[in-house]
């Protein structure tokens, strides 16, 4: 019996290793056409997450001056003020640097003194509801104002603020937003702010006039817008996936020559399928804007932080929010904070989603720099799959290899508004 | 279901008799009612699932039944069982129930209204309310020239659907997704439009809801709720909508609809009008 199968297997064995031959060559070619075939459904989310999904910066109408390019050259210059601090060595960019992704490497950020929170990067913000890790502004201009004034910021105030305007800045500021007035030490005190952690400038913000206070706040408002201005061009490139979105959507699929490599494309298969992590990094920016309880360790010892919880009241009562005297919307244009969740118990310690732009050039991760890089996000999130609002499959390692890859082709040029550029 | 119990319980009243309380091998569950002052009194609960209650100066005991043993947001029905404190039902009493939220110091603005069903039973319908967070129920009962009140505690009253949410349910397959429905009990057809077509992820946007009674008729002044729950994931809407009357052809409208999270997405629609209130689920894929 054994004999016969030989001799009958025998004639066909030279056919037989010519098919297997032309059979690796096929499955070869099938796996790199399934490494890159994609159901209908699949490149829709794939292409809902492209930059060319984007569109247009969104109209800020809470900030008449936000397009103006006037406004965004006096915003750099701002930005990049380190007179704005307590130290006069605190600008934004000590905590968003330009050569970081508009962030900084330190877990907990660093001003006048240590904060609580680590640095926001600030690629494609213009496109977020609310701006804060807890979302306790609601304009990007509004935004700008905070760290100003907080102590362990920039630590100054806005009085301080608009002497600084005034004696350096005097010029740009008259032609975009008419005159200032003099500002002597006789008639405007230096540190007035109406801060609760601070009774001397409190004290000295009170005794004030209200036409004093008014002539302040403009004066605040109007930097802050114009700082907003400019941080809202801060924009990344196309990156590796976005040529690849290209690539797939135009029918291209041999291998060599695709944007992404086999570890990223499998990390993208991964990312929009069984890791499930477009439930919250979705869209062009990688985020639904949205706050969630991830349940990190608390970073810093003492109270636990918050997080949205604390902000929602925040932003509400905010003399600087999008229905407040200072902004430039009409009620109606306000719905984030119209429509406000003041479910204040399902937002304890939830943070905003971040943008995964870049998100493999600014470690460290997470709102309080808990975790150092990349993997361990990658690991933390394996370890909460009991989470269902978390849940992201049972990932192996390989497969976290995978995901990793995929977020290191999400890196771009990061480019913004430059002044001689329109 | 609701109403086959109610003939078990009264045919059990019947063959048993109520005063008989010293019977309680079959059925009902004695146990201690829980009350404020001394003397804690044994009675003879009709319901398994039901809360009990002594009323502040011992006169009567409470049976509650809630569905689901939790309150809602939004507008909820209970029953209620009016014992004397030493047994036997209470009927024909004035049973007031009012919705307190203790932290916040309101209650609601709308009033529960409450039914005699006989046999000490009364249901309280158009329990409405308005938020999340801890509420309590308070009962007054007036039988003859006897007052007497307590105080139900809902410590943690969550949107619509948590229950079911956190056992993170996956969608079940063949998922109505009609944009049309008639109510449970028949009470009202309720239909949604996304304002502008297409519902977009992480934009907010407007509802356009249109009301008719059983009778296919426009309803123009009813009290409208709508409540999101994302039942994979245990959450809610990330805003709180508003609803406005148009006052005409039965529309309404629901503003600031956001939705942040694509796949199943339930949006729950209650309904309370000409004196009957019904909700009704409806299924979105967000994509």
């Amino acid at each position: 019996m054994q004999n016969y199968l030989i001799r009958t297997i025998r004639p066909t064995a030279a056919a037989s290793f010519l098919l297997i031959i032309v059979g690796l060559i096929f499955s070869g070619q099938a796996l790199s056409m399934d490494q890159h075939t994609w159901s209908e459904q699949e490149k829709a989310i794939i292409r809902s997450l492209s930059i060319e999904a984007l569109g247009p910066l969104p109209v800020d109408p809470s900030n008449r001056y936000s397009d103006n390019p006037q406004a965004a050259a006096l915003g750099k210059k701002l930005f990049f003020e380190d007179h704005f601090s307590g130290n006069m060595k605190v600008s934004c960019a000590t905590c968003h640097r330009e050569d970081y992704t508009f962030t900084d490497n330190l877990p907990l950020s660093h001003g006048m003194d240590t904060t609580p929170r680590r640095s926001m990067p600030l690629i494609g913000v213009a496109y977020n509801s609310w701006f804060f890790w807890d979302g306790r502004s609601d304009s990007l201009w509004s935004q700008a104002l905070g760290p100003i004034e907080n102590k362990l910021e920039h630590g100054i105030s806005r009085t301080m603020s608009a002497y600084i305007i005034s004696k350096f800045y005097r010029k740009e500021y008259e032609e975009l937003f008419g005159p200032l007035p003099d500002f002597m030490e006789e008639t405007f005190p230096q540190h007035a702010r109406p801060a609760l952690d601070d009774p001397d400038a409190l004290k000295a913000w009170v005794l004030m006039t209200p036409e004093q206070r008014e002539v302040v706040n403009r004066i605040y408002v109007n930097m802050g817008k114009s700082i907003a201005a400019f941080v809202r061009t801060i924009m990344p490139q196309p990156s590796p996936f976005d040529r690849y979105v290209k690539q797939i959507l135009s029918g291209e699929n041999i291998s060599s020559r695709m944007a992404l490599n086999n570890d990223e494309t499998a990390g993208l298969r991964l990312f929009v399928g069984k890791a499930k992590c477009t439930n919250c990094h979705n869209g062009p920016l990688f985020t639904n804007s949205d706050f969630h309880n991830i349940g990190l360790p608390q970073k810093v010892k003492g109270e636990p932080d918050k997080g949205r919880a604390a902000a929602i009241t925040q932003v509400l009562s905010s003399e600087f929010n999008c229905l407040g005297q200072y902004s430039d919307a009409h009620p109606n244009e306000c719905p984030e904070l119209r429509f406000i969740d003041t479910s204040h118990k399902k937002y304890v310690g939830a943070f905003k989603t971040p943008t995964l732009r870049n998100v493999a050039e600014r470690p460290p991760y997470m709102h309080a720099g808990q975790l150092a890089t990349l993997r361990e996000v990658l690991e933390f999130y394996r370890s909460q799959a009991q989470n269902p609002e978390l849940s992201h499959g049972n990932l192996t390692d390989k497969e976290l290899d995978q995901l990793e890859a995929f977020l290191h082709a999400l890196s771009s040029p990061i480019t913004s508004f430059q002044a001689d550029s329109k | 279901m609701k109403r086959g119990l109610f003939v078990i319980v009264v045919l059990f009243l019947l063959l048993a008799g109520c005063a008989a309380k010293e019977e309680q091998t079959s059925g009902p569950i004695e146990e201690m009612a829980e009350g404020h002052g001394h003397g804690d009194v044994k009675i003879t609960k009709h319901f398994d699932e039901s809360l009990t209650l002594l009323t502040d100066n011992n006169l009567f005991s409470l049976e509650m039944v809630v569905p689901g043993k939790q309150l809602s947001m939004g507008v909820n029905t209970i029953e209620i069982i009016v014992h004397h404190a030493t047994g036997g039902d209470v009927p024909q009493a004035e049973l007031t129930v009012t919705p307190w939220m203790p932290s916040m110091g309101h209650g609601v603005m709308q009033k529960t209204v409450v039914t005699e069903r006989g046999g000490g039973l009364y249901s309280v319908n158009n329990v409405v309310l308005s938020m999340t967070g801890h509420w309590q129920l308070q009962v007054k009962v007036v039988k003859g020239d006897k007052e007497d009140t307590a105080v139900f505690e809902f410590p943690e009253v969550k949107a619509m659907g948590h229950e079911h949410a956190m056992m993170h349910a996956p969608p079940p397959k063949d998922l109505d997704y009609s944009t049309v429905k008639t109510t449970p009990n028949d009470a009202f057809n309720v239909m949604y439009k996304s304002i502008g077509g297409q519902i977009r992820m992480n934009r907010i946007h407007s509802w356009e809801l249109t009301i008719k009674d059983a009778a296919g008729q426009p309803v123009n002044d009813a009290m409208v709720t709508v409540v999101g729950d994302m039942p994979e994931h245990g959450h809610g809407l990330p805003t709180q909508p508003e609803i406005t009357k148009v006052g005409a052809d039965g529309l309404y409208r629901v503003d600031g609809m956001k939705f942040t999270m694509p796949g199943w997405w339930i949006v729950t629609i209650s309904v309370m009008a000409n004196g009957m209130h019904d909700s009704v689920s409806f299924n979105l894929n967000i994509l």
